[in-house]
């Protein structure tokens, strides 16, 4: 179906055309002022995606929040899923959520997606790469502020995850930190820093639900 | 009767696109015009409110100490050098001197800051002369440090989303293992405050061994007070280096200068440009209608009266395009502004573009100011037209 800008002579395109640019520039530089809830990058995505997703050739990056895929509805649906509101000053419905498409040449093999998470001490950035099924290929921690974050940091704790997907931490009830299924079986490596362990778990089930919500995982 | 008014508007509908695109020549002129010189009034107003919002005019550091933020965390902390806290009281003896503070600024590293860790900076600030000082930060939550020996802190806004702390979290000061309960976030200010963290200074002394020591003095002088002459006598104090922020301000200003003459020169362009067009279209405008004015001037018209009213038709581009210009700089100013940031190598917080009636009513004079003198030789040329040579249409073709 052509809009009536189209098929119009042209004398009468210039304002229709007029009017979408500035419509255009409205809604980009509205963008450009908000001053919206801080998001999750990686800090340095060529490497950091290499090293996630050895065998990707390249990225696209794409932003979204819950805001904008769906609203309050969207956010209770996630709320909902997580088993817990999203709380603070810093986590709300407007925070915006970085999606990093991995790709072999053309062909789309898995996301990574990271998120934070309030810690003990200060903020936790806590990073998936998934498959395109939503399984998990890698868990990384960019950033947390701990005495013993070293050791939640560790590779080693991250293998943990390897392969567990959304429908495990559905297990997993993130305001008790009562585990079943495999999430039971996820050990922590330093027993005093179990606040930061919790939020690293909680962290982790976010991401897999927002990822879920914002791209479909569904296998 | 019908007015000379009336005969230019119509005489302008004849040709509905060519008038269109002056108009829009004369606005284009117009909205850069507009925005150049609000950029002109809005960068220096915005420039002086950020270093008003410094609280202080002077900074005194020992020599080759680095005194910006950025600095700190490119050099992780390692080119900090000190003076002595009794530096402040030799300050506050000056006359010009109205209130001082004193800062000790530090930088850990922190191993979990991404793959290969990263520099945390933390500002050991005295509560009562700092906040006396900068009274532009408000606080989102909470308020100072209960006391000056407190493990307390007060994180900027940007640091505190970072690290996702509320009023009541503790934060961990890594390297040194020290934990600090968070008393209050303050307000975005859109300055390098945002991102820092601020501890009590005999906290930050004790933590980092550095007991009767600071790197930075912040002085706020005296209305009216001169400024040349305290820093020649600050520059007598052994082993200090002074930092004027007015210096830093004039700095700045000079850097900045270079892209405004660039922008005053393709502002200048756009102008001639809408100047020849507005030419352009009022001399074919009077070629078209040769044989019209001829006839007109055979019923008695006087050449003053031809000219009048090809003057009129000017006037008529001018103030449309005119108005058109200074509504499309007024629409599109956080556009102007995002553009000029993009370019510019500093840019301080606050509208860089600033608008106002007194700026609208300067431009709109000019642009019909140079409209009409670009209407006065298509004007003069049709009052001078022969009308028996018009009318058997020898003469112009």
């Amino acid at each position: 179906m052509h809009s009536e800008s189209t098929t119009s002579r042209t004398g009468k395109k210039l304002p229709a055309l007029a009017a979408a640019v500035l419509v255009l520039l409205f809604v980009l530089t509205g963008n450009g002022t908000a001053r919206g809830a801080v998001g999750c990058d990686l800090n340095d995505p060529d490497r950091d995606v290499a090293r996630l997703f050895p065998e990707s050739t390249g990225y696209k990056t794409i932003y979204t929040s819950v805001l904008q895929k769906g609203g309050e509805k969207l956010l209770a649906k996630v709320e909902s899923r997580l088993g817990d509101k999203f709380h603070g000053i810093y986590e709300t419905i407007d925070v915006p959520y970085t999606i990093y498409e991995i790709f072999t040449n053309k062909k789309k093999v898995g996301y990574i997606h990271g998120v934070n998470q309030k810690g003990q001490f200060g903020g936790i950035q806590v990073f998936l790469a998934l498959d395109l099924e939503g399984r998990i290929k890698a868990f990384y921690i960019q950033k947390m502020t701990s005495q013993y974050a070293g050791k939640l940091r560790d590779a080693k704790f991250g293998r943990q995850f390897t392969g567990l997907t959304g429908k495990d931490f559905d297990h997993y009830d993130v305001i008790s930190g009562k585990a079943a299924g495999k999430i039971e079986g996820i050990r922590n490596p330093v027993p005093e820093a179990e606040a930061d362990f919790r939020a690293a778990l909680r962290a982790a089930k976010k991401n897999l639900v927002l990822m879920d919500e914002f791209v479909d995982l569904t296998p | 009767m019908i007015t000379k008014f009336q005969v230019a508007y119509r005489n302008l509908l004849r040709k509905k696109m060519r008038t269109m695109l002056t108009i829009i020549g004369i606005a284009l002129s117009a909205w850069v015009l507009v925005s150049l010189l609000g950029f002109n009034r809005g960068y220096e107003i915005s420039l002086n409110k950020d270093i008003d919002n410094m609280g202080f005019q002077l900074m005194v550091m020992a020599k080759g100490c680095p005194y910006e933020a950025a600095t700190l965390m490119l050099k992780g902390g390692t080119g900090l050098r000190y003076i002595k806290r009794d530096v402040v009281d030799e300050v506050m003896r000056e006359p010009e001197v109205e209130q001082t503070t004193p800062f000790l600024m530090a930088a850990v590293f922190d191993p979990n800051k991404g793959e290969s860790g990263g520099i945390a900076g933390y500002f050991g600030v005295e509560p009562k002369s700092f906040s006396a000082m900068k009274r532009s930060l408000k606080f989102r939550q909470g308020k100072w440090f209960t006391d000056e020996n407190a493990y307390e802190t007060v994180m900027g806004y940007e640091a505190a989303e970072l690290e996702q702390r509320e009023v009541g979290d503790m934060i961990l000061m890594p390297e040194k293992n020290v934990q600090f309960k968070v008393v209050g976030i303050l307000d975005r200010t859109g300055t390098q405050d945002d991102g820092t963290i601020f501890i009590p200074l005999k906290t930050a002394q004790k933590i980092f061994n550095q007991p009767d020591e600071i790197t930075t003095i912040g002085i706020k002088l005296k209305s009216g007070a001169d400024s040349a002459r305290l820093e020649e006598k600050l520059y007598k104090l052994p082993d200090v280096q002074v930092v004027s922020l007015t210096q830093v301000k004039d700095t700045i200003m000079s850097l900045i200068s270079t892209a405004k003459v660039m922008v005053l020169s393709i502002a200048l362009i756009a102008i001639l440009i809408a100047m020849v067009g507005v030419i352009n279209t009022i001399l074919a405008s009077v070629w078209e209608r040769f044989q019209e004015i001829g006839i007109l001037k055979t019923i008695g018209a006087m050449p003053w009266d031809i000219f009048q009213l090809i003057w009129t038709e000017t006037l008529i581009l001018c103030t449309v395009g005119g108005i058109l210009g200074v509504i499309l700089a007024l629409v599109l100013a956080r556009v102007t502004d995002i553009l000029i940031r993009s370019v510019l190598p500093y840019a301080p917080g606050g509208g860089l573009v600033v608008i106002d009636w007194k700026l609208v009513l300067v431009t709109l004079a000019a642009i019909l100011g140079i409209g009409l003198l670009s209407g006065v030789y298509p004007a003069w040329k049709a009052g001078r037209i022969r009308p028996l040579e018009a009318i058997r249409g020898e003469v112009g073709r």
